[in-house]
């Protein structure tokens, strides 16, 4: 039996309305924040978003005010989506995680400028293996995690102007530059059961790179801009957007819910690609589903909806095509939960709530070895997300990538080597 | 250094591994690099009666080529004993061709340069 597996024609047209729908999701961010700020405000918000540094945690809807958050988002995403369609992309579960998490983290830390030298240097390392910039855009993408050392190189001392921007393009340019060899290297360290691949890899850079800043007397001051009392507006936008999701997925889908508990049946570790292994339809029903979990959580738990909350929701909505799925996320809340009642911080707390969130890049744990695991692996994960923010300096955005692969690199070998089964 | 050869044991490896999943005990390989692709040949004999694990081999292998995913996770790729990771292997062929009988599975893919 040979197996098709030329791109037909029926398969573009599958890929374009792919691209339209998630294309119309991150319009309506655009919409929203016209709908809550004038013109006149989301122009000047955008201006001192893109003028002010962007170290964790730095919540935009804080800085230049929900509308410019929301479109600010929304354009750069839409920027993401009209590359990768230029490039023909396969439109693929991998596609709308990284999309989804552009728009997330233009939130609280990506910009309409500061993500491009990252990319550029990505870009200059495909042209110097003399290879197609396509064949390393999901690095370009998820790359731009260190996007803060732009800003941070730009806005933070008191060289002249040019000085600040050379050296800032230079920093961002090199980033880009080392990211395509180390993050298909270090996948290999946590065996993918960190679905934050580059978060792991940015973590490792930002090290580096902080490092050598701090033995020049440049160490980043930690900040926390937290907006609160918006979460009336946010989660009725947010559910309107997940439950139609559901309702888009659920009709596309012949009117059924079909496949949809196929999804739980991976254990989500990369590469589950739910949208080429059970189709796009269910796989929209599952993001629905991921994002209404995870905005009930923030608030049962009486957290803030805000910049950075909304960016760990779009993480598990968009990684809900890519690995995530209730079966394996649950647990993961449930492990950061029981660790508020022992440990000594509060639940609703800014960097525990998003440790919950963005947690779940440990959802393959729970979905390979069971859900016990899963809560031990998040109970491990929401200390240590809160000690390694120090090594590169809160300039990572992808933090609980980074602390996840720490923790996945140490769990996953103990798990196996008391597991009795055998392949 | 793109460690293209690399990538084709990578390839073989994670092949293996999904052979001793479904109860191989006897498994032919061959490999071939002609002047513009790699021929990869697996054929090994299975146990398994779980007739689930032989579909997923024709749905995994089924995946397109997508040289964007390879870049990124080609290292994962034979790396793991508890999981498989066949999409993989399938987003890194160009071709496949699976022949099942009742207790023998051959698997053929080429991987062009």
């Amino acid at each position: 039996m040979e197996l098709q597996k030329s791109l037909s024609l029926k398969r573009k047209k599958d890929n374009d309305i792919k691209f339209v729908i998630i294309a119309l999701y991150v319009f309506s961010l655009i919409l929203f924040g016209f709908l809550m700020d004038t013109p006149q405000e989301i122009f000047k918000g955008i201006y001192n978003i893109l003028i002010e540094k962007d170290i964790l945690i730095t919540d935009y809807i804080g800085i230049g005010g929900m509308g410019a958050a929301f479109v600010n988002s929304g354009v750069l995403t839409l920027m993401f989506i009209y590359i990768l369609y230029k490039l023909k992309i396969n439109f693929n579960g991998a596609t709308i995680a990284s999309l989804f998490l552009i728009a997330g983290f233009a939130l609280f830390g990506k910009n309409l400028i500061n993500v491009w030298p990252i990319v550029i240097g990505v870009y200059l390392y495909s042209k110097v293996q003399k290879e197609k910039f396509s064949k390393y855009i999901y690095i370009a993408l998820y790359g731009t995690a260190l996007a803060p050392f732009v800003t941070q190189m730009m806005f933070s001392t008191t060289a002249s102007f040019l000085i600040r921007l050379l050296l800032s393009l230079l920093v961002g340019i090199s980033i880009g530059f080392v990211l395509p060899p180390l993050s298909s290297y270090l996948v290999r360290v946590h065996q993918g059961f960190n679905l934050y691949n580059i978060g792991f890899t940015a973590g490792m850079i930002g090290t580096l790179f902080v490092s050598v800043f701090k033995s020049y007397g440049f160490a980043p001051d930690p900040r926390l801009v937290w907006t609160t009392g918006n979460n009336g507006v946010l989660s009725v936008y947010l559910y309107i957007i997940f439950l139609s999701m559901i309702a888009v997925g659920f009709y596309m889908n012949n009117r059924s819910f079909k496949n949809v508990k196929d999804i739980t049946t991976y254990s989500g570790r990369l590469v589950s690609d739910f949208v080429m292994l059970e189709g796009f339809n269910p796989t929209l029903i599952n993001m629905g589903i991921n994002g209404i979990l995870a905005t009930s959580y923030v608030l049962l738990v009486n957290g803030d909806l805000n910049g950075p909350t909304i960016g760990g929701i779009f993480t598990v909505v968009g990684f809900g095509a890519f690995g995530k799925h209730p079966k394996n996320i649950l647990p993961i809340f449930l492990g950061v939960f029981l660790g508020s009642l022992t440990k000594m911080w509060a639940i609703n707390d800014p960097a525990i709530l998003l440790a919950a969130l963005f947690g779940t890049a440990l959802a393959p744990i729970a979905g390979e070895f069971g859900w016990r695991y899963g809560v031990v692996a998040a109970f491990v994960h929401s200390s240590v997300v809160l000690n390694v923010g120090v090594l590169h300096g809160g300039l990572n955005l992808y933090n609980n990538g980074f602390a996840a692969g720490i923790v996945a690199a140490i769990l996953v070998p103990i798990i196996e080597a008391f597991r009795e089964d055998e392949v | 250094m793109k460690h293209i050869k690399k990538r084709v044991c990578k390839i073989i490896d994670e092949l293996i591994t999904y052979f001793f999943v479904i109860g191989a005990t006897n498994i032919d390989i061959n490999l071939q690099e002609k002047e513009d692709h790699y021929k990869i040949l697996l054929r090994g004999n299975y146990t398994t009666k779980d007739k689930s694990k032989i579909e997923k081999l024709v749905k995994y292998l089924k995946c397109d080529k997508q040289e964007e995913m390879e870049e990124y996770y080609w290292e994962l790729a034979g790396e793991s004993d508890v999981d498989t990771e066949l999409t993989l292997v399938g987003m890194m062929t160009d071709n496949a061709e699976i022949n099942i009988s009742e207790d023998m599975i051959e698997v053929v893919l080429y991987r062009y340069k």
